[in-house]
């Protein structure tokens, strides 16, 4: 029997290599290892011997058997990836299942950029109504009931007390009522003219206004904070210069231009071909201003700044009619 | 503001310094150079040239055909005016001349069938006037073949400069060139009156009386007897056209020269057309009528300043005279009226008036009260000379005690804490010097001035550290970045607002932007709309009540293009009036609103996925996300309004406890027939604010469970009139604690197999402990209890038993 069983290693160990297939696989089993198979086949035969070879052999027929299997075993498995392997590819190239994409609309999208830029200097966000009173819009800003400033805003009036506001100055006669020195805050909202619509001026628009004001608050910390920001938002080489100018709050004023970031300072139809692109009115703020809030401009000082959001994303994204950015029509909002 | 560059030079020597730097200087000094227009090279290639011949042109009835000498060559022109004529000196435009305010560039061409090698030009084709009549033609004494800028007086350089209006000072060529002559540290000229006077006394032939000092603190006169009315000289003009004025006759041109040159606005009256020897400065009355010498009656009030004579009134002070006194061509005896004007009262004459004039900009921005006698002297000093007039000797000068000169200090130090550096004190005196401030006081901690009466603009301290910022140039100034922390009462009011919307992308969602002014009737549906006194037009004459509206314009504004499925959201301000009138801002509500939009399909028909439209669930789905970002949950209750409420045809309020956080619903058919819209629509607004006074403060970690849950699953057969939340709270209500969550995973209606009338829901219930593993037994025992509570209550039937 011992012969048998040798007999049989070999076989398999032929037969195993011709194995190429599950089903040459399956056929193995049943000769080897099948209710019928060579294995089975040798159990049976082993009932039949003497107790003293009983001994011998029952150790050599259950380590045949644990070859065979585990031999068995290891085919399967190998035969079982294989298949997978060749089972049909899938086609990568179709569609993929996309959710909607959401976009933010220029405007908040440029306030929130220039907003982070001066919250991580340490300004305040604040916020304030649209429906402002006359005090706080023209009076407390040192606009003279009949000074020829008052020109350069055209009014939408609620009342004669009430008004859209002009721009987002008020806010800072309210955060100066409400606070002591020192503030620091940054102004985003939205403000009213009274200009006809067309592509170049809208009824409404958006400012972001800032203020510092403290004991040791100078023009010359103004500039540096300015040009940090025009660093940030529009690239570390950008050129700057700060232009005497006039605002009935501030005094000194000033306007800021840098370089024209559409042609890089050589001139073109954006910048008139100067060069320079103005980009945000600035001042130390006026005594008078300090005084309509309650504060004591011999021991203060301070600074407030403020741009135009529609101009600057217009600029930016070369967009050339502002009713487009009020239009909402989804193939516009979606470029961006 | 238009500068002429040669003019300037009359007051300080500019010859050494290019155009672009003295532009350059102008510009960073706060009197900003918007152009410069220098007409030596817009005339480059334009020449003067002599017609010898003309003939009409073969082909054409209304052309000529000139021979025209270039003083090298004789060129064939074809000309289309009718007042050409041989022997004229004419403007010839050569071949490569472009043509001023166009991209027209002259070349050589045939027209109609004959060469034409230039253009002659009218005045309208030069730019210098709107003439286009007929070509111009030069003095008879031009030489042909000359560069056209210099015969016609235009060999010069003109500056735009945007003045702020606190810079009246700079409406005057004088004033930019005191400007300069701080900026480069160079003296101002000075102009002096030439003229003899004549014998004769103007106290004698006027008087003049104010009669509102308030409203006139000062008004000179001076007499200029026979002089000849004419044309003004040719400088004269071309300065005048230079400057965007147009030429009239040699007194009305000397006025507006002075006025341009000085500042100061003046007029000059017929002497011989007032009556009783007098002017007289007073109120008109309300009611009347007065005729302006553009020829138009206007009704006068009483606050309306008037200079009027013995009889009648004569001129609108400050604005514009009367033709009753005009200068005409009869003319032999001028007053020049030289006044100080109350600049609030000629603002508001001329706002009611509607008329804005040279005079009344310059007058309302502030004139120098100081400079009215030189300037009415300096007029008739040049009417002496080119009006052939004579000088009355005197002066009439009336001025009232209350023009008083003011006096500043300046402290050195205040310059240091407001610019951030320091200016050397005697930088600060000389740059004061050159402004011409009189300095009348200094020592070593400060310097006192005298304000000169040009300069209304400087009243305080910060005024005069302006000036010394600004002219000593704010490029010298250091920029200083300091490190800075968040201040202790730092807050950001949009943090919530930002973070909605940040939200609102993420899902997908396109953000739109809209007009908040909206038609009263639009407005009023959505609440009680604040209205503007003075509104564009009626469409937008009222502030949004809602984000809706806009929104529902967007829907169409993007249907009407093709785009049909719709993810929008907005936020902003919606604005409400509480009472009835609007007195203090407790009668304002204004509050911060998001709004979002769903129309369309939800998804679109693909290779492996039918398409689906939106309906109610999907923006009920979007919003519970949405709040629970912020807002627990349990603090969250809703009325759900199956009826048509307002502009919805069913809808669900929100609340967080007691508070309205907003609505949402399916916008009625109705209202969306309004806007043209024939789509399903679903609208959700929500108040920010409210969003974020309820929002969770700082979450803290809840420990992770680590016993298993065990879920139950039951379907029921109920009524279906029974809704779904009322059976879901009555299961939270009255289970033990061990439940913590119900969820539907099935609706199922057919009436075949539930009969009519009923509806199958299915519920998943979740159990655990967070402190231990829950026994079968238990969970049974509560389960089976909640299945006999909910059939009890319901009058239902479990399925599947």
């Amino acid at each position: 029997m011992l012969n048998k069983i040798s007999d049989t290693r070999n076989s398999f160990a032929t037969d195993v290599a011709n194995v190429k297939s599950a089903k040459e696989l399956e056929d193995l089993r049943i000769k080897y290892l099948g209710r019928n198979g060579i294995a089975a086949e040798l159990f049976e035969e082993f009932k039949t011997v003497t107790p003293e070879e009983k001994r011998v052999l029952g150790k050599e027929l259950n380590l045949l058997r644990q070859e065979l299997q585990s031999k068995y075993d290891e085919l399967k498995e190998g035969i079982e990836l294989s298949s997978k392997a060749a089972a049909p590819k899938i086609d990568l190239s179709l569609p993929g299942r996309a959710p909607a994409s959401g976009t933010a609309h220029l405007i908040p999208q440029t306030m929130t950029e220039i907003m982070s830029i001066f919250k991580k200097i340490g300004f305040s966000v604040v916020t304030g109504p649209e429906v402002e009173s006359d005090w706080n819009n023209f009076g407390a800003l040192n606009f003279p009931n009949d000074h020829p400033a008052r020109d350069m805003q055209d009014t939408f009036f609620v009342n004669k007390d009430f008004l859209l506001r002009t721009h987002t100055s008020p806010v800072q006669v309210r955060i100066m009522e409400n606070q002591k020195p020192p503030v620091r805050a940054i102004m985003p909202g939205r403000v009213y003219r009274n200009e006809a619509i067309n592509s170049r001026s809208y009824c409404m628009f958006h400012q972001v206004e800032g203020l510092y004001v403290d004991n040791n608050v100078t023009f010359a910390e103004l500039k540096g904070t300015l040009v940090h920001f025009a660093k940030e938002f529009y690239g570390s080489s950008v050129k700057y210069k700060f232009r005497p100018s006039f605002f009935p709050f501030t005094e000194p004023s000033a306007e800021m231009d840098i370089t024209c970031f559409i042609c890089g300072g050589s001139g073109c139809r954006v910048c008139k071909h100067s060069g320079w692109l103005e980009i945000l009115g600035c001042g130390m703020v006026d005594p008078n201003v300090f005084k309509s809030v309650g504060y004591d401009p011999e021991e203060v000082t301070g600074y407030a700044f403020g741009m135009g959001i529609e101009r600057i994303a217009m600029l930016k994204h070369d967009i050339n009619d502002i009713r487009l950015l009020f239009e909402n029509d989804v193939r516009f909002l979606k470029q961006f | 503001m238009k500068i002429v560059l040669s003019w300037l030079n009359e007051y300080i020597d500019l010859s050494d310094i290019p155009v672009e730097k003295i532009a350059q200087e102008l510009t960073m000094a706060g009197l900003e150079v918007e152009g410069i227009t220098d007409y030596r090279q817009v005339y480059d290639k334009f020449i003067t040239a002599e017609v010898v011949e003309k003939e009409k042109h073969p082909n054409a009835d209304k052309l000529s055909l000139c021979k025209v000498n270039t003083g090298t060559e004789v060129l064939q022109i074809v000309c289309g005016a009718p007042n050409v004529a041989a022997g004229q000196k004419v403007a010839l435009a050569c071949e490569g001349a472009r043509i001023p305010d166009s991209d027209f560039v002259i070349k050589s061409t045939k027209l109609r069938g004959q060469l034409s090698q230039g253009m002659i030009c009218s005045e309208a084709e030069l730019g210098i006037s709107n003439d286009h009549s007929g070509i111009l033609v030069l003095p008879e004494e031009t030489l042909p073949g000359k560069p056209l800028a210099e015969v016609i007086g235009y060999d010069d350089v003109v500056f735009e400069i945007g003045i702020t209006p606190n810079r009246p000072d700079a409406l005057s060529h004088v004033g930019v060139a005191r400007d300069l002559s701080a900026l480069l540290n160079r003296p101002l000229k000075k102009k002096e009156i030439a003229s003899v006077r004549n014998s004769e006394k103007i106290g004698d032939m006027v008087a003049i009386e104010i009669e509102d000092q308030e409203n006139c603190p000062r008004y000179s006169a001076v007499v200029v007897k026979d002089v000849t009315i004419g044309d003004s000289p040719e400088w004269m003009k071309s300065r005048l056209k230079m400057a965007g004025m147009r030429p009239i006759n040699n007194i009305v041109d000397i006025t507006n020269y002075i006025m341009l040159e000085l500042g100061q606005p003046l007029h000059a009256f017929d002497l011989d057309n007032l009556s009783g020897s007098k002017i007289i400065v007073k109120r008109s009355e309300n009611g009347s009528k007065f005729t302006t010498l553009d020829s138009v009656e206007r009704e006068l009030k009483d606050s309306v300043l008037m200079i009027c004579d013995g009889e009648k009134e004569v001129a609108i002070a400050g604005i514009m005279g009367g033709e009753n006194s005009e200068v005409n061509a009869n003319t032999k005896n001028i007053l020049i009226e030289s006044a100080y004007f109350n600049p609030t009262s000629v603002r508001r004459s001329a706002r009611y008036l509607g008329l804005s004039t040279e005079a009344s900009y310059r007058f309302e921005r502030g004139t120098n009260y100081e400079g009215t006698m030189n300037a009415a002297l300096r007029a008739a000093d040049l009417m002496a000379q080119f009006a052939g007039g004579k000088i009355l000797s005197g002066e009439l000068d009336v001025v009232s005690d209350k023009l008083t000169t003011k006096t500043v200090d300046l402290r050195y130090a205040r310059i240091g804490k407001i610019l951030g550096y320091r200016v050397p004190e005697d930088s600060v005196i000389s740059i004061l010097r050159n402004l011409e401030f009189r300095v009348v006081g200094s020592d070593q901690e400060k310097v006192t001035v005298e304000i000169p009466g040009f300069r209304p603009d400087v009243e305080r301290e910060i005024d005069l550290i302006e000036e010394i910022a600004r002219i000593n140039g704010y490029d010298n100034i250091p920029p200083v970045e300091r490190v800075t922390s968040p201040l202790e009462s730092s807050v950001d009011q949009m943090e919530t607002l930002n973070s909605l919307r940040a939200k609102m992308i993420g899902f997908g969602f396109n953000e739109i932007m809209n007009n908040s002014l909206q038609p009263l009737e639009t407005a009023q549906e959505t609440g009680d709309p604040i209205v503007l006194m003075n509104p564009l037009n009626a469409e937008m004459s009222v502030l949004r009540t809602s984000l809706i509206p806009g929104g529902l314009d967007t829907v169409r504004h993007n249907i009407n293009n093709g785009e049909k499925d719709l993810r929008l959201f907005e936020t902003g301000h919606v604005i409400n009036k509480v009472g009835e009138s609007l007195n203090s801002f407790e009668n304002i509500s204004e509050e911060s609103a998001l709004a979002v939009i769903i129309t369309g399909r939800a998804s679109e028909k693909t290779w492996s996925s039918a398409e689906r439209h939106f309906d109610i669930f999907d923006l009920k789905g979007y919003l519970n996300s949405l709040l629970e970002t912020y807002i627990n949950t349990k603090k969250l209750s809703y009325i759900y309004n199956e009826e048509k409420a307002g502009i919805y045809e069913y809808s669900v309020d929100i609340f967080a406890g007691d508070e309205k956080l907003g609505r949402y619903g399916k916008i009625s058919d109705s209202f969306a027939a309004k806007y043209d819209i024939k789509q399903v629509v679903f609208c959700a607004e929500l108040f920010v604010n409210c969003i974020q006074r309820n929002s969770d403060k700082l979450r803290k970690y809840t420990p992770l469970l680590k016993y298993p849950k065990i879920v139950r699953d039951m379907a029921l057969i109920f009524d279906s009139s029974v809704r779904y939340g009322d059976i879901s709270g009555f299961i939270r209500k009255n289970s033990s604690s061990l439940l913590k969550n119900v969820d539907l995973f099935d609706k199922y209606e057919n009436e075949k197999v539930l009969g009519e009338g009923k509806v199958s829901l299915a519920f998943t219930l979740e159990f655990f402990d967070k402190e231990r593993t829950l026994t079968e037994e238990e969970v049974e025992k509560e389960f089976s209890g909640l299945i006999n509570k909910v059939t009890k209550q319901f009058n239902a039937v479990l399925r599947g038993n």
